[in-house]
């Protein structure tokens, strides 16, 4: 009896202890969340903005009527949904057969490794800057190269659809690298006996890569989508350096949109509403996340 | 540094094999010498395929780091001239000086230091002991994980405008404490998120033995599980450095001029009617310094700090 209840006051005092230092951190992030949360929900129901001096007025979900039919909103979710549904597999395809180029070990391969991931820790505005020098329409190395295959220079950043392509290129060369390492991770984790037993039953080489090793990468494969999907949902500086969304609205992302009406138009009830729009959104790709990537950890732990 | 960084590669070798001895003992008669001698030719032009292969892609990769790179010491013709200049005629360090003084490039390395600094400092005090929380005792469970993984899926840009609001009203626009507050909200979901892997990672045997001894839970804490977290405390610092140095949105909306940093004012230099190239790419790559010696030199911590301690590396 005394020997629970000591361990009870044990466990009781660990929750405290817990809870204590878990404090600062709390206030800290519960100070810069709540608050920016509370005022977005707010808002997203008033029509409100800074343009004007018309004291805001409480409208239901006018605002979120006016975005779900306004085109330009449709038109930023299919451009990030493009730069999704395009750039990912392109990305995990290229990736995939770095990684396997780069798997078996050389003499020196450490150091390629490093080199190739390079580009996905350069600053997203020196990016942006570095493709609009290379994709110059006349003293661009790009058109230049071009123009031994016999390929005209072509106008990249003012061609509505090269200007998306434009964007494909920048993020596949900032993110494929990433993939790729992601990747290599996984194959790392692949145990050589699995290699050992597939050699033994006689299977190809090519056999080998498509029932053995892609199966086994697929847990890696759902993360590195996953948190591609998310950065995409992210993505902002390069866009904005690149192209500014332009030409026109060719290339505005989700990102860009939020910005552009927070920051060009002023209106803080629209901004609002198209945050809570993609606040839900990622809340619901956090909870796939969580059941497909961590829950699968975890019970691979225990 | 080289020891821990073997276990990484060695399972790197361990694609099948299939040398021609193994396959010659397993099916003795199959093979004639002359099919022999023809699959080792594949084989050597297959990994001569290879590395051509892998030359090629890491010409692709680095090729614009490189372009930038070489632009810093190019003259300004050289950028409008055709054919493009892949080497330029002679290397020119006057882009850095009229980079770091005409376009106000000391100032930005001013405040791109001092904020990023700083908030590294704000987020790791904040976020280690948040951390050690979650990751060793729980403390708010499943809730308190999809708390902060949320945030740190969320699109930064969703906050802009209540935080600008915000700090406009207490008047903190334009200094670097409004930048080094609100990249804890970008950083410090990252750093809580991966440190509390970290911990995890650390046997609770280590705690009870100090509690054992008599010791607080606090001086265990920092005397016993600290001292074995620094490692990966130190990565996410760099992280988060790091993020916080290439920070560009929260810049372009909360400063103007005085604390504008380094990718803020590399993105205003576009403004003019010419755009100087030359002081852009010098500046470029003073910016992307830190991160490329961050990939070179921490690799082995790249893919799990950016897959948020997912994958363990």
């Amino acid at each position: 009896m005394a020997g629970t209840q000591r361990a009870m006051t044990i466990e009781q005092s660990q929750k405290r202890f817990a809870r204590l230092i878990a404090l600062p951190g709390m206030v800290v992030l519960v100070l810069l969340v709540v608050g920016p949360l509370l005022y977005m929900f707010v808002n997203s129901f008033f029509l409100k903005t800074l343009a004007t001096p018309r004291p805001p007025r409480f409208a239901w979900f006018q605002n979120y009527g006016a975005l779900f039919s306004d085109q330009r909103f449709w038109n930023a979710f299919l451009k990030t949904m493009v730069i999704m549904v395009i750039g990912i597999p392109v990305q995990s395809v290229l990736a995939l057969v770095i990684a396997l180029l780069l798997n078996k070990k050389f003499p020196g391969s450490r150091i390629i490794v490093a080199l190739f991931l390079i580009p996905v820790m350069i600053t997203p505005v020196v990016a942006g800057f570095e493709w609009k020098i290379i994709l110059d329409n006349r003293f661009g190395p790009l058109n230049y190269l071009l123009g031994f295959f016999g390929i005209h220079p072509q106008a990249w950043l003012a061609e509505p659809a090269l200007a998306m392509a434009s964007i494909l290129i920048m993020d596949t060369w900032q993110w494929t690298p990433f993939v790729t390492l992601v990747l290599l991770a996984g194959l790392a984790a692949i145990p050589k006996q699995v290699y050992e037993a597939a050699s033994v039953d006689g299977s190809s080489e090519r056999e080998t890569l498509w029932r053995v090793t892609m199966p086994l990468l697929r847990p890696v494969f759902t993360l590195v989508i996953l948190l591609r999907i998310i950065f995409i949902f992210k993505i902002f500086d390069p866009v904005q350096i690149l192209t500014g969304g332009g030409p026109g609205i060719a290339t505005e992302t989700l990102s860009l949109l939020t910005y552009i009406i927070g920051f060009k138009n002023f209106n803080v009830g629209m901004s609002a509403t198209i945050a809570v729009v993609q606040l839900i959104v990622i809340t619901i790709i956090a909870k796939v996340f969580i059941s497909l990537v961590m829950n699968r950890r975890e019970g691979r732990q225990s | 540094m080289k020891a821990t960084e073997l276990p990484r590669q060695e399972p790197g070798q361990h694609r099948p094999p299939a040398p021609p001895a193994q396959v010659e003992g397993l099916h003795p008669t199959a093979l004639s010498a002359a099919d022999l001698a023809r699959r080792k030719r594949i084989r050597t032009l297959l990994t001569v395929l290879r590395f051509a292969l892998i030359f090629l892609f890491l010409l692709i990769f680095l090729f614009p780091v490189y372009w930038i790179a070489v632009g810093a010491f190019k003259v300004e013709g050289e950028f409008y001239h055709y054919p493009p200049v892949f080497w330029p005629s002679h290397f020119s360090f006057e882009n850095f000086g009229r980079g770091m003084t005409v376009f106000g490039g000391t100032q930005a390395l001013t405040a791109s230091l001092v904020v990023a600094v700083t908030n590294t400092v704000l987020v790791i005090v904040f976020g280690v002991l948040l951390a050690y929380s979650m990751g060793r005792f729980k403390v708010g469970g499943e809730d308190m994980s999809f708390f902060v993984l949320s945030l740190l899926f969320a699109p930064p840009v969703i906050a802009t405008m209540p935080l600008f609001i915000i700090f406009k009203t207490l008047k903190m626009l334009d200094t670097y404490p409004v930048l080094f507050l609100s990249y804890i909200l970008i950083n410090m979901p990252f750093a809580v998120w991966v440190m509390k892997g970290f911990f995890e990672d650390i046997p609770h045997s280590i705690e009870n033995a100090a509690l054992l001894d008599g010791y607080s839970r606090f001086h265990a804490f920092r005397k016993y599980v600290l001292p074995l977290a620094v490692p990966g405390i130190a990565v996410t610092a760099l992280f988060v450095f790091l993020f916080s140095w290439n920070e560009f949105l929260f810049a372009l909306i909360f400063t103007r001029s005085r604390a504008q940093t380094l990718p803020i004012t590399l993105a205003g230099m576009t403004g003019g009617h010419q755009i100087p190239w030359g002081e852009i790419s010098a500046l470029s790559l003073i910016a992307i310094t830190p991160g490329v010696l961050l990939t070179l030199f921490f690799q082995k911590y790249l893919v799990r700090g950016l897959t948020f301690g997912a994958v363990k590396g």
